[in-house]
């Protein structure tokens, strides 16, 4: 039988995450790759700005906390200079596909030897429930209060489809972390990034499918509900890129 | 002694190589040197100005308004920084292209189709070695020798033949700035 | 063993950083510094160093943040423009305490302004290199050579304060071409990191971890530490240079390319028999407050300010030390057109025999 453990990156302490928020998942799968990999001291959490930087207060392992939208550029300046470190990012849509692009897409295109793992549950958290850029057609928020107009505000981005137009990376994938089915497969795709940057292979990206319920307004379980109805199938998960191999 | 040289013409025209060269050779003979390039937005084509202090004493300003040595490759050149010389300096122009009149009646005027000369010898880029040679002819500001070995170092990867005319136009240059000397 | 060359500034600077022991460059091009990236993009990698062309000015200065906390000496450089950009990467390194150098080989503003040298950046460099009220050591050299030993003792200063430091100079310094004598290579081992560094090759048993983003009681501390060091920058880290102030009745205030040109303009004004001397500020921050306010202001008719910028920036410095206790004049050329020994020796001259106004 398997035996439930503390994942031993996760500091000892109540997490202030809102109840139900998936970044809380998404840190503990995370968490129990590097145990796995046997990667938790050689890891390092370059953490953005955000709901995740909350994440200073939740990990055990290395960090550096970083600008708005620049884990990506820090990340390179730490991968250069210490090549040997599991490093990670971990970023929101907001930092992430709005004033982080150029630092995503252009470290994506270097095919720098790290891991951005992408947290996108469609809205600024942080700051109290602003559109994001991957904010639905017709979501409201605080910003788009009659719902997300794309004559005004134009369209969710799709970041792994953009960043598997390049050559660079070698791993690009999304996952839902709204179902058993799809946390598992999202552990194995982190997993597998984390292999494929301790190989040495190249640029590996992990999206996965939040939620906020505070933002959204619904309970813990509407929100997973109402990701199978609108964030599925439009940000569609699946392997985009595998060079792994 | 201080003394000050501005040369001046169009992007491609080997200006700022022959600035660099003349400072370095200065500095060889244990003299001190500056180098300052005036640069623009054109990477061709534009207009190419630098300007070089060549002292016994350490230099203290590389900003001298005027100058005592002014070499115009092209009349825009000529008629831009013509003001800039101080009386009795000498005036070097590239009389293949400077073609306006010298308003000026106290500098020395040296005038030479260097353009020319230099396709007699073979190539057109051994221009600027030529007009660098004419101002060793007249001032003796560097020793041929110094500049030669300045030559030898920069042309060190290149085939040899890149060498000989550089030093051919370097003697062809000494000729002619000699009948200058004051 | 140290080496003559005849070097280009902004290569002087580069080769400079790479004997201090930077192993690290990012940055971005931009006219009048693209010697900088140009030379260190061969030259790091040749001694196990990393260079990388950043997407943008905020890039490359967050990768310097990275690089830094891992306890690499890193730096980046840029010209006006681009230092806006990195305004903010930069209050990030203070907010993180992390050392970095940042060089700003300035042109003319504001906006795109002019590629030509201008020294049109003093008052971002030494007030508000971003925001949140920070400050780093401004370095201002005015030779190839002096930005050689600034840039070489750069990171001391930095690691010594776990804040960045700044080198600024202008186009011309950065473009000038002279003799130059390199120090030797700094040999730096894994012993030489830093303690708070990120890098797990100093065996480090705990959490490491930077961060540039505090609670309320903590980060109020970290202000008023950063304020003490500030201070005790003023008392121990002044480098000013001065010249012929003994019997001066007139005393130019110049830093950086305006001091050479101005110097030269002295030195005939004094050989005509004019008692004048000059402040040289190598330190624009801290600034050498104490050197101007304790000139004898019973013989000291009128400071000149100048700079290569209108209107002058390092004015109201000056003024605080003055006190209004003789007059403040200013000359300078701004927006690339450069300042030259004639016109500064004339502007002097003028002041000199009361034909120019106060200010």
């Amino acid at each position: 039988m398997a035996e439930y453990k503390r994942s031993t990156q996760i500091a000892d302490a109540p997490s202030g995450y809102c109840p139900g928020c998936l970044h809380s998942l998404a840190t503990r799968l995370i968490s129990d790759v590097l145990d796995e990999l046997g990667q938790g001291d050689n890891s390092l959490n370059v953490i953005s700005v955000g709901c995740s930087a909350l994440n200073i207060l939740y990990w055990n392992n290395d960090f550096l906390s970083v600008a708005h939208g620049r884990a990506p550029a820090a990340a390179t300046g730490i991968k250069r200079t210490n090549p040997e470190r599991l490093v990670f990012a971990y970023q929101g849509d907001g930092d992430l596909a709005a004033i982080g692009l150029a630092e995503i897409m252009s470290a994506a295109n270097r095919g720098e030897n790290f891991t951005v793992i992408f947290a996108n549950n469609q809205t600024y958290g942080m700051t109290g429930g602003q559109m994001a850029p991957t904010t639905l057609i017709g979501q409201k928020t605080t910003t788009t209060v009659y719902g997300r107009d794309p004559q005004t505000t134009g369209y969710p981005m799709k970041m792994c489809e953009l960043i598997s137009t390049l050559e660079a990376p070698v791993y690009v994938a999304r996952f839902a972390l709204n179902s058993p089915k799809g946390v598992r497969e999202a552990k194995a795709g982190i997993k597998k990034a984390f292999q494929a940057q301790l190989d040495g292979k190249g640029f590996t990206f992990v999206e996965l499918l939040t939620n906020c319920p505070t933002n959204w307004h619904m309970t813990p379980l509407q929100t997973l509900d109402y990701m199978n109805m609108n964030t599925i199938p439009y940000f569609k998960p699946g392997v985009y890129k595998d060079k792994t191999e | 002694m201080k003394t000050s040289f501005v040369f001046s013409g169009s992007g491609g025209q080997g200006i700022m190589s022959a600035g660099i060269t003349l400072a370095q050779t200065a500095m060889r003979m244990g003299k001190h040197a500056t180098y300052l390039p005036e640069y623009g937005p054109q990477q061709r084509g534009g207009s190419a100005k630098c300007t070089v202090v060549i002292s016994d004493e350490p230099i203290i300003s590389p900003l001298p308004r005027r100058c005592d040595n002014l070499i115009a490759m092209n009349n825009l050149a000529f008629r831009r920084f013509e003001e800039d010389l101080k009386p009795g300096g000498i005036l070097l122009t590239n009389a293949s292209l400077v073609t306006d009149e010298v308003n000026r009646d106290d500098v020395t005027v040296i005038a030479a189709a260097v353009d020319d000369l230099a396709l007699e010898l073979g190539n057109a880029k051994a221009a600027n070695i030529i007009l660098l040679g004419i101002l060793i002819g007249a001032t003796d500001i560097v020793s041929k020798e110094a500049f030669a070995q300045s030559l030898e170092e920069k042309f060190k990867s290149k085939a040899p033949e890149v060498l000989a005319l550089n030093l051919a136009a370097l003697d062809k240059g000494i000729a002619i700035g000699q009948q200058h000397k004051a | 063993m140290s080496e003559k060359r005849f070097m280009k500034g902004n290569e002087a600077i580069a080769e400079a950083a790479v004997r201090a022991g930077c192993r690290f460059f990012a940055g971005y091009p931009i006219t009048p510094q693209n010697e900088i990236p140009e030379y260190l993009s061969w030259r790091l990698p040749e001694v196990g160093g990393a260079y990388v062309q950043g997407e943008s000015e905020i890039a490359s200065v967050n990768m310097v943040y990275g690089a830094a906390a891992m306890g690499t000496r890193s730096m980046t450089s840029s010209s006006g423009p681009g230092i806006s950009l990195k305004a903010e990467g930069i209050s990030y390194l203070a907010s993180a305490m992390l050392p970095a150098l940042i060089v700003n080989i300035s042109r003319g503003g504001p906006g795109l302004g002019s590629i030509q040298p201008a020294q049109s950046d003093y008052l971002q460099a030494t007030k508000a290199l971003g925001h949140g009220g920070f400050h780093a050591m401004v370095f201002a050299p005015n030779s190839a050579q002096e930005a050689v030993n600034v840039v070489y003792n750069a990171w001391d200063y930095a690691e010594r304060d776990r804040n960045p430091v700044l080198v600024l100079m202008d186009g011309c310094l950065g473009n000038i071409m002279e003799e130059v004598e390199l120090p030797p290579m700094k040999e730096l081992s894994d012993e030489d990191l830093p303690e708070w560094s990120l890098t797990r090759r100093n065996g480090r048993d705990y959490q490491g971890n930077i961060t540039p983003i505090y609670t309320e009681p903590i980060l109020e501390g970290i202000n008023a530490m950063a304020g003490e060091m500030y201070k005790a920058w003023e008392e121990e880290d002044v480098q000013v240079e001065t010249y012929e102030l003994d019997d001066a009745e007139y005393v130019v205030v110049a830093y950086g390319i305006a001091s050479r040109v101005a110097k030269e303009a002295i030195m005939e004004l004094r050989a005509e028999g004019y008692k004048i001397g000059m402040i040289r500020p190598i330190t624009l921050f801290p600034f050498p407050k104490k050197t101007i306010h304790d000139l004898d202001y019973s013989r000291v008719k009128g400071i000149i300010d100048i700079e290569m910028t209108i209107p002058a920036q390092m004015r109201e410095d000056i003024e605080l030390q003055v006190a209004e206790r003789c007059p403040v004049y200013e000359y300078g050329r701004s927006g690339g057109c450069l300042l030259d020994d004639e016109g500064v020796y004339d502007a002097i001259k003028d002041i000199l025999t009361g034909g120019a106004d106060n200010g």
